[in-house]
Parts: structure tokens; sequence; C-alpha cells
């Protein structure tokens, strides 16, 4: 590997631990569907990445969620910019899950011993869907606002305990900014940590089981 | 498995890397692009006055469009029993397909249906809004 490399690794000692991983072996001729999925793992790093940069204007307040994001869209430098990153890598990482997914399914790819990771696949797209769901409130706006009601009063037609569920996922009777920071904390969070410890058994799971060969 | 070698192998570092970070700076560019090109709106501060039924996400339009289908008492099919089921099957195909040749055809069946509903509630709500 590269001089530099070599120089860091000598005192890092990276290389040697991760040698099989690093060193390890892919049949040949993968077809370039097998990007799919790390391509949506790109996704997911821009994500964080811009979600931490946004972390640093956003407010999450019932008084001033909205004008931080007015702030970080006209005032701040490239804040627009980092603010269409984030909504656009979570559109494409739904997209690009689905097609990694077909991709699975088409090649088999979830048949002994790998269904495990299909789960784990399946637990990615859950929390994918529940990320966007708790950050399309975050900007406090006129859709952002009524989408959640909307959305919220689904929860309460659970026969028996929806009343309950509603008041649990609302932080109160109405939507104020209880439910904003309640789903702030979700979003940045706990999502994002359990989006890591399912990434990172989906990986390990891939690494273990080698990547399939397909039909 | 993992980590048998073949002689028509390549290995992961450096023959794929370079692949793999063509695929990642495509990824990226594309993104870049599309902020640039279709940056996401303010939209208006809230009118908690007037009650308002935005359309939402492309990826939630068909809970959405199942809501429509089950009005009143009823509601409950719609935003819980049939998305649970649905995760359910999703979730099950793995254990549905046993190698079989018919029980392979029952798991394409169940995902070319799940693939089916999920486009087509997503699709007619687009249509005939």
């Amino acid at each position: 590997m590269g001089r530099l490399f070599d120089w860091v690794d000598r005192r890092f000692s990276l290389s040697t631990p991760h040698k099989n991983f690093l060193q390890r072996g892919i049949p040949a001729r993968l077809s370039y569907l097998y990007c799919l999925g790390g391509i949506a793992f790109t996704l997911v790093i821009l994500l964080v990445l811009t979600g931490m940069m946004l972390s640093i204007y956003y407010v999450p307040s019932e008084a001033e969620a909205f004008q931080s994001v007015l702030r970080i869209t006209r005032e701040v430098r490239l804040g627009a910019l980092i603010r269409g990153l984030h909504k656009w890598s979570a559109n494409l990482l739904i997209l690009f899950i689905l097609l990694h997914t077909l991709r699975v399914f088409l090649h088999k790819a979830y048949r002994p011993p790998r269904e495990l990771n299909w789960i784990a696949g399946a637990f990615t797209l859950v929390l994918t869907l529940s990320s966007g769901f708790t950050g399309y409130l975050l900007p406090w706006n006129q859709k952002a606002y009524w989408a959640t009601v909307v959305s919220t009063n689904m929860v309460s037609t659970v026969p028996l305990i929806g009343r309950h569920l509603l008041y649990l996922v609302r932080g109160g009777p109405e939507i104020d900014g209880t439910t904003l920071v309640r789903f702030y904390s979700l979003h940045v969070l706990w999502l994002p940590l359990a989006m890591g410890l399912v990434l990172w058994a989906h990986f390990h799971m891939v690494k273990r089981q080698g990547i399939s060969g397909g039909l | 498995m993992g980590n048998h070698r073949d002689e028509r192998d390549k290995s992961f570092y450096p023959d794929y890397l370079s692949e793999i970070l063509a695929a990642i700076f495509l990824t990226i560019f594309t993104v870049f692009i599309l902020a640039m090109v279709y940056a996401p709106s303010i939209d208006r501060e809230i009118n908690y006055v007037s009650a308002y039924h935005p359309k939402p996400e492309w990826y939630f339009l068909w809970i959405y469009q199942l809501i429509r289908y089950f009005p009143g008492g009823w509601a409950f099919v719609g935003t819980v029993l049939i998305p649970i089921v649905a995760a359910a099957l999703f979730i099950g195909i793995p254990f549905v397909d046993r190698g079989t040749v018919r029980s392979g055809r029952a798991a394409s069946f169940l995902f070319a249906l799940l693939s089916v509903f999920f486009l087509v509630l997503t699709v007619v709500p687009l249509l005939w809004p």
C-alpha cells in the first residue's frame, strides 16, 4: 500500500488485524447491481454528516424551530445546500434500499444462511421510514405540522389503547413543543444509534457469510 | 464460507476499492446536483386555525391511500392492521422459501404481491389526488 499509509500503519497497526477483511476474496465478475446496498450506505453517511451540520443551527423549540430553518436556508453560508443534501439523501436512501431489496430478492440472497440478514435489512428500512417520519416535523412549518396531525391521528385508531398511544407519540393531547422535542430526540439520537447497530449486524453477516453467488 | 479464496477471485483491496470509490463519488455527485437544482422549500408558518390535509412524502403515500379505503370505525384496518401484516409477510419471505421449487414460487408470488400493493397504492393517489 502507499508510503504514507505504510507509515501510519506501522504506528497504528490497522492492516494486520484487518488483513482478512482487506484481502478477502470477492467473486471476480460481480454485477454492478451489487452496488445498490453500498450506495444506500453512502447516503447514510451523507445523512449523518449533513445532519450533524444542520444540528449546529437548528433549534428544536416551538418558538424558534421555523425561524432557525429559515436562517439555515437564507443566512447560513451553504446552509440551503446542506439542507438540500440532507433532504435528497433521505429520499434517495429509501429508493436505493428498495432497489437493493429487489436485487437481493431476485438473486435469492435471502436463502439460508442469510435469513437473519434479510430481517436486519428489513429493520433498516423501518428505521429509515421512521427517520423520514420524525424528520418531516422538524422544520415546524404548515405542511410538517398538519401532516403530523394526520399521521399521529392514525395511532389513535388502534382499538382499546389508541388514545394512550396517541398521548405517548405526541407527549400530550396536542402536537406542540413537547412533540417537536420528542421527534427531534428520536431523529438525532435514538434512530441513528439503532441504525448504526443494525447496519453493523448487516455488514458483519455479509462479511462472515460472504457475498451470495446469485442465481 | 466467508474467507475462502478462489483463483478467479479478486481481492477487496485494491481490486474492488477503486470501483467502490467510483460508485461513492457518483452517488455524492448526483445528490449535490439534485440538491442544487431542486432545493427543498421552506413552506410557511403554521396556521393552527384552518385544518389542512397535505399529501405525505412519496414513501408514505400507500398508507395515505389505505386510510381512504377504510373510513370511520374501520380506520385501524388501514392504518395499523394491513401495514403490520404487510411488514410481517415481507420479513417472513426467507421462511416461506424453503429451497424447493414450489416454496420458491410461493416466495416470488408473495414478493410480487407486496411490490404491486406498494406500487399501486403509491401511483393511485398521484393520478387521482
